[in-house]
């Protein structure tokens, strides 16, 4: 980032919420638009709180661009600056998942984006992944079955990544290298899973959920963490792996019934489900893992996405420092740390100067 | 372990396939006979949408109601109506399921649990909320589905009806078939939601979207949301996010769509032929099965449309017969 071009941040925002079986099947909910929209403004608000004076978002047609220029006129309307100035990408809307991916490549291709703020869920986090290179993100959960975003107030999420995307905080500290699980059918293109990749032994894609604990057979995890809803909670349970630790855990699966050990584990809001586990090791960086199962289909972070027959060859490999995050809680301690959003009414009984005047009318 | 991949056994596969031709081949040979001009009255036009009826009817019993619409055609036919007694009302004809005097929006059999086709918008909805409702007090295990458009899902029956379901929890299932149009107004425009199901979420009514062109879909979520409903979990909303090959009705010069959609839709989002391709390359259905389907089927309208046609028209003594129910 060069100090002439004042860093911007780029926002993906799916309007679409996932309305899958999880509902009916699990208790899961999701964000509506008018919701998201609302985010969209606190995340808006709080990185001109940091100094982001412009911020590029993705177009979409679903409704939260009209919702969020709506809410910034009328609190400009009202006096009240505290919104950046928004940009759209100019790119076509098509309603499905290549507008995520084809704005995350445009905003890495731009050059000049310090951050990518991401809303959505696993699926909108994969998509993003894919094309956003090394520009890091800050993910937002819309929805109750995410396992990546981490669940914050997004206002919280908006501040680290003005903090960072300004330079206000170390790079080394502010973002954070994540794992990535790559899944090849035929040594095709790859595709991507942030956090667990399942084997079942549907051979359909149906209704995409995962629910059914007697068709899980493996299960190949980024991160394990005991208090994630998803197929990597069967992992976490077992064996946590943190976000940032090297290497994931394989685990070997089977159904309930005829299983040497069962973990009850909640792999969908609301669904504490016994699964069977038959054994599990660890899943170093660049080892190839080929699944024992001869067909079924690849479930990427709990959705079947592909289906393979026995003449198919898969292949599972992990691979760590994939690409980058913004470490919202490390931001934040830091900025506490070192009083970066701190401004004192009188500064002659305070003798220190705070390290950035952030707050409005600073 | 079987070479099947799928949830269904190859019986109940070239069951599907059989199903969904038949409608296909009943609307694509009605298309043909209504411009002719010796069919009464409008038809609407079920092609595209065949696997949202079959996926769903597949789970269904005698016992299970349905309350359709005005492009009723397609439950019809996945719900077990007879063909020639079909078509046989849509030219008015005695042959006919309700003797020739309801028409193409009137088609109903009781006795496969098919209570009406309808032209009345939304008027599904609160006929389904009954039958659930008696299904309950039985206690026989029955559902009710109704389905609507999503012009008709904008009905303040509709949402008095979900309301009415959740409060009453009855074993009643609201099908949005979303075709993109009610007429010539598209969808975007006019449902202030960005989805069916945020709506029902409005009433605490779990919902689910599927692809309503790929069967295997349409089939796995309708089983979860029946079996739920038949368990007494109560009422759920499905929408099927599928395509209308033809007009709105018969006659309709579809200016309202895209250059090339009609096209694009039957390319890329025919529901039979990407039913056909996916059990084909699996293996389990040969294409040498689902041609001796088509012929049977093809065979089958040839019969229904010929013998309708031949069928004599009511006469004056008919007129007051089969009008009025006592009770
Ligand atoms: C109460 C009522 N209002 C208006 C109409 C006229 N009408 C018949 S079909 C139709 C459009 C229905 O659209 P949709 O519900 O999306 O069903 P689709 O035709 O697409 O299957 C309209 C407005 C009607 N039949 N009933
Ligand atoms: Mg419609």
């Amino acid at each position: 980032m060069t100090s002439s071009t004042p860093p911007k941040v780029g926002i993906i925002a799916n309007p679409i919420s996932a309305r899958d079986i999880r509902r009916v099947v699990a208790s899961a909910n999701s964000v509506q638009v008018a919701d998201r929209a609302n985010i969209v403004l606190r995340a808006l608000a709080a990185l001109a709180a940091c100094g982001i004076e412009e911020v590029v978002m993705m177009p979409e047609r679903g409704g939260i661009a009209t919702h969020v220029l709506r809410g910034m006129e009328r609190s400009n309307a009202q006096g009240e600056a505290r919104f950046p100035r928004l940009t759209h990408l100019a790119m076509p809307v098509t309603g499905t998942v290549d507008d995520t991916r084809r704005a995350a490549r445009m905003m890495r291709e731009a050059g000049d984006i310090a951050a990518i703020i991401v809303l959505g869920g696993d699926g909108t986090h994969r998509a993003v992944v894919a094309e956003c290179g090394q520009v890091p993100i800050a993910g937002i959960s819309t929805g109750t079955n995410n396992a990546f975003p981490e669940h914050r107030e997004p206002t919280i999420t908006g501040l680290a990544t003005g903090l960072a995307a300004m330079g206000q905080v170390p790079a080394a500290l502010a973002f954070a290298a994540n794992k990535l699980i790559e899944v090849r059918i035929d040594g095709g293109p790859p595709d991507i899973a942030l956090v667990d990749v399942a084997l079942v032994t549907d051979r359909f894609v149906g209704a995409r959920a995962l629910w059914r604990a007697e068709t899980f057979r493996e299960l190949y995890v980024a991160f394990a963490d005991p208090e994630v809803i998803g197929m990597a909670a069967i992992a976490g349970l077992i064996e946590p792996v943190t976000r940032r630790e090297p290497g994931g855990l394989a685990l070997t699966l089977a159904p309930a019934a005829t299983a040497p050990m069962v973990v009850h584990a909640p792999i969908a809001p609301g669904l504490v489900t016994p699964v069977g586990v038959e054994s599990w090791r660890r899943m170093p960086s660049g080892t190839v893992f080929s699944p024992d199962i001869a067909a079924g289909s690849v479930a990427l972070d709990g959705e079947r996405e592909l289906f393979f027959d026995g003449h198919q060859e898969v292949t599972i490999t992990l691979q760590d420092a994939a690409f980058r995050t913004v470490d919202v809680a490390a931001v934040m301690a830091f900025a506490a740390r070192e009083k970066l959003l701190l401004r004192h009414a009188a500064p002659t009984t305070h003798p220190a100067p705070p390290r950035a005047a952030l707050l409005a009318g600073a | 372990m079987t070479n099947n991949p799928f949830p269904l056994s190859r019986d109940e596969l070239l069951t599907a396939y059989r199903t969904m031709r038949t409608i296909r081949d009943f609307e694509e040979r009605l298309h043909v006979e209504f411009a002719k001009g010796d069919i009464p009255g409008f038809v609407h036009l079920y092609a595209g949408e065949e696997a949202c009826a079959t996926g769903i009817m597949m789970h269904l019993t005698d016992i299970d109601r349905i309350a359709s619409t005005h492009r009723g055609h397609g439950h019809c036919i996945a719900k077990g109506v007879d063909v020639h007694e079909m078509m046989g009302e849509i030219y008015g004809k005695v042959t006919g399921c309700c003797r020739g005097k309801g028409g193409s929006m009137h088609i109903a059999d009781l006795s496969k649990g098919m209570m009406g086709a309808n032209g009345i918008l939304g008027a599904g909805a609160p006929l389904i909320c009954g039958a659930g409702l008696a299904a309950k007090f039985r206690g026989d295990g029955g559902v009710g589905l109704t389905f609507f458009g999503d012009g008709a899902a904008n009905q303040g029956t509709v949402l008095e009806s979900m309301n009415l379901a959740a409060i009453w929890n009855l074993p009643v299932i609201f099908v949005v078939e979303n075709n993109g149009y009610a007429e010539s107004t598209s969808v975007e425009y006019a449902t202030a939601v960005d989805s069916y199901v945020d709506r029902a979420a409005g009433f605490g009514l779990p919902g689910v979207t599927v692809d309503g062109t790929d069967f295997f879909a349409v089939y796995e979520a309708a089983g979860e949301i029946i079996k739920r409903a038949r368990e007494g979990g109560g009422p759920a909303l499905l929408e099927c996010k599928t395509v209308r090959f033809f007009g709105h009705f018969e006659g309709d010069a579809q200016t309202y769509k895209a250059k090339g959609e009609n096209d694009h839709n039957r390319a890329h989002r025919d529901c039979l032929k990407l039913f056909g391709a996916r059990v084909t390359a699996a293996g389990v259905v040969s294409e040498a099965d689902l041609a001796l389907i088509d012929r049977e089927v093809a065979a089958l309208i040839d019969d229904a449309v010929e013998t309708a046609k031949g069928a004599p028209l009511p006469g004056a003594r008919d007129l007051t017969t089969d009008v009025y129910v006592a009770y």
